[in-house]
C-alpha cells in the first residue's frame, strides 16, 4: 500500500492535515496529485496554539508543507477492495484486448472505467 | 519534409507512451494540476506563505509554477514578540508578485469567517 495510493482513495472522505508550522486543516479531500498539494472543501483551520479557527468554504495546500495526514480507520479496506476491483477490471480488459485485433482506444477507455470506479463519480450510461 | 513526419511520429509515441502508463496505474495520483485559479480570478484570497507571512489581494494573474499576480494586497502583521501570533494591524502592498515555490496554502476570501472552537468538549 503506497501512500498517495491511500491518499487518493480518500477522496471525498474527511481528513485532518497538519501542517510543518503546526496549524491543523480539516476538511474533505477534493483532489490531490503526486507531490501530495491538496484541495480541500468545507474547511476548518486551526492555528498551531489552537486558539484560532478559521471556516472556509474550499483550501488549497501546498504538500512540501504538510507534516502528516489522519485519515479515516476504515481507508485501508476500502482501498484494498478497490485495489482488487481495479485490477480484475484491468485483467478483464488486457485479455479482450489480446483476444481482438490491437485497439488503441482499449487503452483509454480502460482508465476511464477504472477511473470512475474509484471516484464514484456520476455513472456513464452504456448501452 | 522527412524531418517533420519524423518529429510528428515521436510526439505520436510519446503520447502513446503516456496513455499507456496512465493505463497502468489509473488509480494513482495525478500529475496535472488539481486546483483551477481561473475561478479564484478577480476574486479576493488569501495566501500563507512559508515563514508565517499572510496577505489578501485580488488575483489578477497566475501560472503554472503559481506564480501569482495580487493586487491591492494587504499584508496582516505578526506580533513582533511572537511570529506565530497575527494581530489586528495592517499595511498595504499595493500590486504584488508572489512567487510559487514560498506558497503554504490558498483559499477564497469569500465565505471565510472565524468561528469558536468546533472541537471544544461540551462541558
Amino acid at each position: 500500500m503506497l501512500p498517495l495510493y491511500l491518499l487518493t482513495a480518500a477522496k471525498n472522505q474527511p481528513i485532518l492535515v497538519e501542517l510543518k508550522n503546526g496549524e491543523t486543516i480539516n476538511g474533505q479531500l477534493v483532489n490531490c496529485d503526486s507531490w501530495m498539494n491538496l484541495t480541500l472543501k468545507d474547511v476548518i483551520q486551526s492555528s498551531p496554539h489552537g486558539d484560532e479557527f478559521l471556516k472556509i468554504s474550499e483550501c488549497y495546500i501546498k504538500g512540501i508543507h504538510i507534516k502528516y495526514l489522519r485519515l479515516p480507520e476504515q481507508l485501508m479496506d476500502q482501498a484494498k477492495e478497490q485495489n482488487l476491483q481495479n485490477m480484475e477490471q484491468r485483467n478483464r480488459n488486457n485479455q479482450k484486448r489480446r483476444g481482438q485485433s490491437s485497439n488503441p482506444n482499449a487503452n483509454s477507455n480502460a482508465s476511464a472505467n477504472a477511473n470512475s470506479n474509484n471516484s464514484n463519480s456520476a455513472p456513464q450510461r452504456q448501452q | 519534409m522527412e524531418n517533420q513526419n519524423n518529429h510528428k511520429e515521436n510526439r505520436h509515441n510519446n503520447n502513446r507512451r503516456r496513455q499507456n502508463n496512465n493505463a497502468q496505474k489509473p488509480d494513482g495520483p495525478k500529475r496535472e494540476a488539481i486546483l483551477d485559479l481561473n475561478k479564484y480570478k478577480d476574486q479576493q484570497i488569501r495566501v500563507k506563505f512559508i515563514g508565517g507571512r499572510q496577505v489578501v489581494g485580488t488575483l489578477k494573474g497566475f501560472d503554472q509554477l503559481m506564480n501569482l499576480v495580487l493586487d491591492d494586497v494587504v499584508e496582516t502583521l505578526r506580533d513582533p514578540e511572537d511570529d506565530s501570533v497575527l494581530t489586528k494591524e495592517t499595511r498595504n502592498l499595493g500590486l504584488v508578485v508572489v512567487r510559487g515555490p514560498t506558497l503554504l496554502t490558498i483559499s477564497p476570501v469569500d465565505g471565510s469567517e472565524i468561528i469558536d472552537n468546533p472541537f471544544a468538549a461540551p462541558e
